[in-house]
């Protein structure tokens, strides 16, 4: 769990963040104008660390949560505990994040139940408020309040789409993968691998995107191409780092291991 | 009777056949010609398959002579890919063909035997394509970032579109040498397409010729430019195999680049070739060959050209440079001594196949050029209409249209290059991820990439002229509809299952316009069930295992009124909570959730005629497969077929309803469903949609198994028959339910992520892959 002291939710050291586009605009604008942001792309694509950025950008802390499908309303908005025969209660994330007027950002939401998410209704439209049933109480937030959401829209389970009422009281911003020289700037500064090596990691994670029609739904995420990077900086060779970090992560299909299997092979 | 089952039958000369063919075939039905056929085939066989085959004929020439005959001529490559005891049910397969669908298809049938049989190898005849097209596929796919059809042929060649490879190697003893060969050829003529080999033209192809001399200023009627250029020299094949030797080693120092993992782990190879080939001689670029080859094999940069032939060229032509390979390879042939023979080329290179690649690749371009456009207006038309909806668009409409020429707003974009690139080297690097239009970066979806990068492998560049169709055709799509044609006007229909139509023009329904009729389906006979059991029973095997694992997924879930265990969580906080003085849940109990899947799909078939043959076929195995599949989920599903002519006249066909067992029954019907008329998909969409939504499901899943074709007898086509299905999605969303559509086709993708919307569709270019991929979609959408 989350620590509960807001001040350790504060980011005090620049993340590295290397922008798309327009993203951070927006979300400053969006901030600004207090609407909440859903940030959707594939994993490993960088929505957390643009999150860790914009925190620091706007010099509010970042309370996040990642959803799994036994989050409890009572693990968002907090819960009474007892101790020492006292009974005290204790905020969680959300409450803390809307009562100190932090960012807080529901990780994969989608893996949440909708039983749970019900919870940010109310605090997703313009009323921005928080109930907090067991207390009789409501939180309004403050103005620095910021909610964020993420979620991988790719091609998946139906039971886990997201519900096009909860979509639509958000500005969404894709996150797709980088521009090509842009990924291999993050890969080499993520991995500690030079210039030449990012760009060949990237150009494998090309071979392997846009494959969704042959049974892989996800190509190799910047995250997956920053994990073989390090393998590598750290010297294990290029071939055997690929393949423990990509292609048996991208799929269990042995064709398709096979296949990615080749195309490292061919690049290293 | 039949003297072939005895197993002493060792001796097979031509009279002991002979006798043997007699047994079977009474001598009335075979002229001499015949029989000298049926024994030419017959010897050709191993003599371990002698006597199988003499058996099959018995089943079959009783059947047909003309497919017995078909048999013999294909027996022989099947059986260095069936096992000696699979033949007997590769043949129940093409009688089952022939009896159903005729000569024709048995024929295909036969010829397709690789994705029906899983092929066994043998060491003698080494690494089958068959056996390895899939991988390959996928390699090649990602490497090239776009598919190219793999076929097999005696060289390795390609007409831009597909990429021919041997149909077995056995250069090396091991399976594994053996693919990295095939992988280095099928890279090898990618880099071909790249480097652009079949050059359809040049920039200045005057300026170029009056370089070359006299022979080039003569009139031709030549369309295709490589044959202008080749034709005036007096020993054109001279200058071809120049000019490929010269491509060749282009395309090799690119894959060195870019593929230095390939190229090294060739090197074996590449030193087996320099070994083997003969001594270098007197023969035209034999010593360039030669020299090739020492340098791949040593692992060394090439440098262009190789040899002695260096010095005709000039050295700082840049690589890209469009004529400087043609200037080289005149240079080149007026130096050679041109009595010389020519030099064979290594194998690898494979053939030069210009009038293919030219037919081929006319007819490619022009379809590829229609998707892109297509595509891409469809893109950005949501772009387009929003902006008349904010009554902000008066610049792009109808008062002021589009002006093609003005170019310089619209450029294509290459990721880290704000500038319109032409130089192919360097936008041959990434893939191309978006378009500028009127300042604006438009993001390409995976098949417009990949079309993109079809063209700029074609082309070298995205031509302007393809963003300003696109861009019109948008304006188009959302000012002028009515220039489409519209739907023949009538009366509403009265009566029972009547559906409301979308007309886009409108932006409104046609009430009760359509009629439809659900319909039995009278389960048939046949082999088709036991065939397709049989040749499938290894992926129903672990499609079987897989899905009983989903069923049995067992969830604990927390805070329920009773179960198995305390929830101490929930435990702690109801204490907590009594003691704040609150009232505690009850709710402090863990159970154990067992079959929580609740989901009900539907399968609803696209019989269209469109679908005739190959996916026709393939459906009905991929919905055997996947009912086989279900049985050990415990999914409630139906399946149904629709097609139609007419608005009057839209057909459902019932398989199997939600409540009904899967058994012969159902088989029955799947085997017998066939191609019928036309596709409507507006009515079956709104009816089982109906239909769906009155079923109690957590989830419930349309999934709908299409060659994307919306289409009908009547006007129901194009623009409004996509928007009329489209928004039947639609309509089925809100009612809660999950449309899925699998579409599959070779070429049906321009306006379907339109029509399908950008998650719930799945492409399918090779309906081969159906019958694993239906259930794995399945296992995903619903896991
Ligand atoms: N734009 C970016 N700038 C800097 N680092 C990035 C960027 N995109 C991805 N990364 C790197 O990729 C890793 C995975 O990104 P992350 O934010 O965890 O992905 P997501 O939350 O989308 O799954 C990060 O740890 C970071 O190293
Ligand atoms: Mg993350």
């Amino acid at each position: 769990m989350s620590s509960q002291k807001i001040e350790e939710h504060f980011i005090t050291t620049e993340p590295y963040y290397r922008e798309q586009g327009n993203e951070l605009t927006i979300a400053l604008a969006a901030f600004q104008h207090k609407i909440p942001l859903l940030l959707k792309g594939p994993t490993g694509s960088g929505k957390s660390r643009f999150m860790q950025y914009l925190a620091w950008k706007l010099g509010r802390p970042l309370v996040t949560v990642s959803c799994h499908d036994d989050l409890s309303t009572s693990d968002l908005v907090g819960r009474y505990l007892i101790r020492g025969g006292e009974t005290v209660w204790l905020d969680g994330p959300l409450t803390l994040a809307v009562r100190h007027g932090g960012i807080c950002y529901l990780d994969e939401i989608v893996e949440a139940r909708k039983d749970t998410t019900v919870v940010i209704h109310p605090l997703a439209d313009d009323r921005r408020e928080l109930p907090i049933e067991k207390k009789g109480e409501i939180l309004s937030a403050p103005d620095e309040f910021m909610l964020a959401l993420s979620y991988n829209p790719g091609y998946q389970s139906v039971i886990k789409d997201l519900k096009p009422s909860t979509r639509q009281r958000f500005i969404a911003l894709e996150l797709g993968y980088p521009a090509p020289d842009i990924e291999a700037e993050i890969v080499s500064h993520e991995a500690g691998v030079s210039a030449e090596e990012a760009e060949r990691l990237v150009r494998l994670a090309e071979m392997t995107r846009g494959l969704e029609d042959a049974g892989l739904p996800e190509g190799a995420s910047t995250r997956l191409l920053i994990h073989a990077g390090t393998l590598m900086a750290s010297g294990i060779p290029p071939r055997q780092a690929c393949k423990v970090t990509i292609s048996e992560t991208l799929s269990d299909d042995h064709e398709l291991v096979a296949a990615v299997d080749e195309m490292i092979s061919s690049l290293y | 009777m039949y003297g072939v089952q005895q197993p002493t039958m060792t001796s097979t000369t031509q009279e002991h056949m002979a006798g043997q063919l007699a047994a079977i075939i009474p001598e009335a039905e075979l002229n001499s010609w015949e029989l000298e056929e049926l024994l030419d085939c017959l010897n050709e066989l191993d003599s371990r398959h002698q006597e199988l085959v003499l058996h099959q004929i018995s089943v079959i020439w009783p059947v047909s002579h003309s497919l017995c005959l078909a048999f013999l001529e294909a027996v022989q490559p099947a059986l260095e890919c069936l096992a000696a005891d699979q033949l007997a049910a590769w043949v129940r397969g093409i009688l089952d063909r022939y009896e159903s669908q005729g000569l024709k298809e048995a024929r295909r049938f036969m010829a397709d035997l690789d994705s029906h049989f899983v092929c066994k190898l043998r060491g003698e005849t080494g690494l089958l394509l068959s056996a390895i097209k899939g991988r390959l596929g996928l390699y090649l796919r990602g490497v090239a970032g776009r598919p190219f059809d793999l076929e097999r042929a005696t060289q390795p060649g390609t007409d831009t579109v597909t990429i021919f490879l041997p149909r077995s190697l056995a250069v090396f003893s091991n399976d594994q040498d053996n693919f990295l060969i095939y992988k280095l050829l099928a890279s090898l003529q990618w880099a071909f397409v790249r480097g652009n080999l079949y050059c359809h033209e040049v920039k200045d192809e005057r300026g170029l010729f009056a370089k070359l001399g006299p022979a080039w200023q003569a009139d031709t009627d030549s369309e295709v430019f490589l044959d202008r250029f080749f034709q005036p020299f007096a020993r054109p094949e001279l200058a071809m195999a120049i000019y490929h030797f010269l491509h060749t080693v282009r395309a090799l120092a690119f894959l060195q680049q870019r593929l230095p993992g390939l190229m090294s782990d060739s090197r074996p190879y590449f030193q087996l070739m320099a070994r083997n080939s003969p001594p270098a001689g007197t023969a035209f670029l034999a010593a360039e060959y030669a020299e090739l080859l020492e340098q791949l094999g040593a692992g060394q940069p090439l440098h262009l050209p190789a040899g002695s032939i260096s010095r005709h060229c000039q050295p700082q032509r840049r690589q890209d440079d469009d004529q400087g390979i043609f200037l080289d390879t005149a240079a080149i042939y007026q130096a050679a001594a041109k009595t010389s023979p020519l030099a064979p080329a290594p194998d690898f290179q494979g053939s030069l196949t210009v009038e293919r690649a030219h037919k081929r690749r006319q007819a490619r371009r022009q379809e590829v050029e229609q998707q892109f456009i297509e595509a891409l207006s469809i893109r950005i038309l949501p772009a387009v209409a929003t902006s008349r909806e904010d009554d902000a668009g008066p610049e792009t409409g109808p008062d002021q249209p589009q002006q093609p020429d003005s170019g310089a707003n619209l450029s294509l974009r290459l990721p880290g290059d704000q500038e319109e690139s032409r130089d192919r080297d360097q936008s041959a690097e990434h893939p191309v991820r978006h378009v500028r239009l009127d300042d604006e970066s438009i993001e390409l979806d995976s098949r417009l990439q990949e079309l993109g990068r079809e063209i700029m492998d074609d082309l070298g560049h995205l031509p302007q002229l393809y963003l300003d169709s696109a861009a019109k055709m948008a304006a188009g799509r959302s000012y002028e509809p009515g220039l489409s044609t519209s739907p023949q006007e009538g009366t509403p229909l009265t009566g029972t299952n009547l559906y409301d139509e979308w007309d886009f023009r409108r932006q409104g329904f046609r009430h009760n316009w359509c009629h439809l009729l659900e319909k039995d389906i009278q389960p048939s006979g046949g082999t088709f069930i036991s065939t397709t059991l049989t040749e499938h029973r290894g992926v129903i095997k672990q499609l079987k295992r897989q899905f009983e694992q989903m069923r049995s997924h067992h969830r604990f879930i927390g805070r329920q009124r009773d179960g198995d265990d305390i929830d101490l969580d929930a435990l702690t906080e109801a204490v907590a909570d009594q003691r704040a003085g609150l009232p505690a849940s009850e709710r402090l109990f863990i159970r154990q959730l067992r079959d929580e899947r609740d989901i009900a799909a539907l399968f609803l078939v696209d019989m269209s005629s469109s679908t005739e043959g190959w996916v026709g076929k393939t459906i009905k195995e991929s919905l055997l497969v996947m009912a086989e599949a279900m049985e050990s989920l415990g999914d409630r599903y139906a399946i149904y077929g629709f097609s139609g002519m007419r608005r009057t006249r839209s057909e459902v066909f019932r398989v199997k309803e939600m409540s009904e067992p899967y058994g012969t029954t159902v088989q029955g019907r799947i085997a017998a469903l066939s191609p019928k008329d036309y596709t409507r998909m507006g009515p079956p969409i709104r009816h089982f949609s109906k239909l769906l939504a009155g079923v109690e499901a957590r989830v419930r899943l349309l999934i709908i198994l299409t060659d994307g074709k919306p289409e009908d007898y009547d006007d129901y086509k194009g623009e409004y028959a996509i928007e009329d299905s489209r928004h039947a999605l639609i309509e089925a969303k809100l009612l809660g339910i999950h449309p899925f559509c699998i579409t599959v086709d070779h070429t049906a993708h321009d306006y379907i992520s339109h029509l399908f919307g950008e998650v719930n569709y799945l492409f399918l270019d090779d309906v081969k892959k159906l019958p694993r991929r239906l259930p794995d979609i399945y296992r995903i959408l619903t896991t």
